[in-house]
């Protein structure tokens, strides 16, 4: 099984490797679509997932010509499928999170190329109102003294559970979600057992919504969360600090029957770009492609941000970042593609 | 140019349940926490901490009174004692919780509206779409505005399982009242019953097979929106099962599942059993 640490590292090596190969060597026609197989593409259900899917689709439709269909499932079916070669692409892939990614990849059946996000962060948050207040809201600050995990058993009765009012309540990721355990190993290691309920919130989509009331309400919050995502553009939040990550803590962590887990904050996440193996090795045109695919964060953030405000698809939103940044595009393909695809704008 | 008008109702829509969460979240989060504390959490207390023999010998002593035959009523205990041996009692017991909260209030709440409706044509004509309504909307695209005005986990569960499950109670209703033979009902008037004598005493008794049959339906409904329930954080069996499948530990989930189908079928053979035995005639569908 690999270890969260080594990941990144062999991310950054193939990326500079590929880097220093030059962008328009060989054919740009792609020998997969080519031979008029369609690209089967995870359909994502988390919002950086989504523009990200549409992205790739756009530049594989438009610029290499290819057919895609979109598959949508949860995380753990796509990857399944993925190691089947069922599916071919996986826009965003949390590498090293799952025991189904980390078993396909060292049997080889999936791999991630490129890093499509760099800089991804995760932790606990609270909205920042609720340490700095917010003046034009009227809130004033109640807790200015949280910082850290470290002061969480002392203001239990500001995040009270509704259910056990004794305890406070913290946000966690919905079970069965990776996140889930290492939260739940958190809580012990931080010492929150007796002071928190570890409430698991069954969907993403109840995460968000219980996260994005109590902003709207002013309300004080303890919750689990990540970037990029929309709500991380939309709204302030404040991330508490947490020990530095040190990788055998980390691994009591995610190892959820660890009797006694230490404190670590996450490593920084590897996400790439996740292949079949089959694709992978039929298709080195589209792999050019794939290595080079990245949305530098901020703009991503941002983007997210605008197509939640707006409430547009992220086919919609997709349209509208082809258009606005070229700049960002014109990295990831050769001349000629790039051409084709600036020809549609 | 474009055939269809434009439409949109996403917008006005997102503007209400925003101002809704604003102006009134606070106070139906309270309202929220008084539903549990009040009502919930007692029974599910009482429930978690009883030791699970009694709830057994409940359960067996429950249905051979619904029943009446002790090798149903055997069967049906075992069934349960079955899901404590997969290790699911406790999550067993959050959930017949939550099920029993929400088919009482379905109860509550349906029965008076069926005799209403069994009442007034107009307002039968007005409350039946809504009936269609409540029952084919997708559960989550009402539950998710119930998180956030509600907050997370039981109280909003158990609303989005009323509004599910109440409509067989208050279709059966309606149509048990009916259906009740009008020259009963005219020999009872003409001994000058007044018009809740009538209800009481004739129209409802002899409606109650079909009332029953109702709440029955609504009972396995609740059961059917255990899972969709646990979504928004709910515990018991419900979130079993949705940790199986999201983990794609298909033992684990298909397990739960099972639990929930047993459940199901217990509460199911009980609540046919009082049914039966009320019906008048003694027989079931006996009647012309």
């Amino acid at each position: 099984m690999f270890r969260p640490i080594v990941l990144p590292l062999l991310g950054l090596a193939l990326t500079a490797a590929v880097a220093a190969a030059p962008a328009s060597a060989a054919s740009t026609a792609s020998p997969w679509c080519q031979s008029g197989k369609p690209v089967k593409v995870a359909g994502l259900n988390w919002e950086s997932g989504e523009l990200l899917t549409e992205l790739l689709k756009t530049v594989l439709e438009q610029g290499y010509g290819c057919r895609v269909e979109l598959v949508p499932s949860t995380t753990i079916t796509i990857e399944h499928a993925l190691a089947q070669n069922d599916i071919q692409v996986v826009a965003e892939e949390w590498v090293g999170r799952s025991e189904i990614w980390n078993k396909a990849a060292a049997a080889g059946k999936v791999k991630g190329v490129g890093r499509v996000i760099v800089g991804a962060s995760e932790g606990w948050y609270v909205p920042e109102y609720v340490v700095k207040g917010d003046a034009a809201r009227k809130i004033r600050p109640v807790a200015p003294q949280l910082a850290s995990v470290r002061d969480l058993p002392s203001y239990k009765q500001l995040f009270r559970d509704s259910e056990e009012p004794a305890k406070g309540r913290f946000l966690n990721c919905p079970s069965g979600w990776s996140c889930e355990g290492v939260n739940s190993q958190k809580l012990k290691a931080y010492g929150l057992t007796d002071s928190y309920v570890n409430f698991r919130t069954g969907s993403g989509a109840a995460l968000d919504a219980a996260i994005a009331s109590a902003y709207q309400r002013g309300q004080p919050v303890l919750f689990y969360y990540w970037a990029p995502t929309a709500l991380m553009g939309k709204y302030r939040f404040v991330r508490l600090a947490e020990p530095a990550y040190n990788e055998a803590c980390f691994a009591t962590l995610t190892d959820r029957n660890h009797p006694k887990p230490c404190g670590s904050a996450a490593p920084e996440a590897l996400i790439q770009t996740g292949v079949s193996r089959a694709f992978h090795d039929a298709d080195p045109v589209l792999m050019g492609f794939l290595t080079r695919f990245n949305v530098p964060l901020p703009l991503l953030n941002a983007a997210l941000a605008e197509m939640v405000e707006r409430k547009d698809t992220p086919a919609e939103q997709a349209r509208r970042f082809m258009t606005a940044h070229p700049e960002v595009w014109r990295d990831w393909v050769p001349q000629d593609v790039a051409e084709r695809l600036g020809a549609r704008r | 140019m474009a055939f269809f008008a434009t439409f949109d109702l996403r917008e006005p829509i997102n503007r209400a349940v925003e101002t809704l969460v604003e102006r009134h979240g606070d106070r139906l989060h309270a309202l929220n926490d008084l539903l549990l504390q009040g009502l919930l959490l007692p029974l599910e207390r009482v429930l978690r901490q009883a030791p699970p023999w009694l709830v057994l010998l409940a359960v067996l002593l429950l249905a051979w009174r619904a029943t009446g035959r002790w090798r149903v009523a055997a069967t049906l205990t075992v069934a349960c004692y079955l899901i404590g041996c997969f290790g699911l009692w406790d999550a067993l017991m959050q959930t017949l919780a939550l099920v029993l909260v929400a088919t009482a209030l379905a109860v509550l709440l349906g029965l008076p509206l069926g005799i209403a409706i069994a009442h007034s044509r107009r307002l039968r004509a007005v409350v039946l779409p809504v009936l269609d309504v409540m029952q084919t909307l997708p559960t989550f695209v009402y539950l998710i505005p119930a998180v956030m005005l509600f907050g997370l986990g039981k109280v909003p569960a158990i609303l989005a399982t009323v509004v599910y499950a109440i409509c067989p109670l208050v279709r059966l209703t309606d149509l048990g009242l009916r259906q009740v033979d009008p020259e009963v009902q005219e020999a009872a008037r003409s001994f000058g019953t007044t018009r809740w004598q009538l209800l009481l005493g004739v129209q409802l008794p002899l409606a109650w097979p079909s009332i029953l049959a109702g709440v029955n339906q609504t009972v396995m409904m609740a059961l059917a929106m255990v899972v969709v329930a646990s979504m928004i954080g709910a515990r018991g069996l419900g979130e079993e099962v949705l940790a199986g499948i999201q983990t794609l530990d298909v033992g684990r989930g298909l397990q739960a599942g099972l639990a929930i189908v047993l459940l199901a079928v217990v509460i199911d053979r009980v609540t046919q059993g009082f049914g039966r035995g009320r019906r008048p005639d003694g027989e079931p569908g006996a009647r012309p």
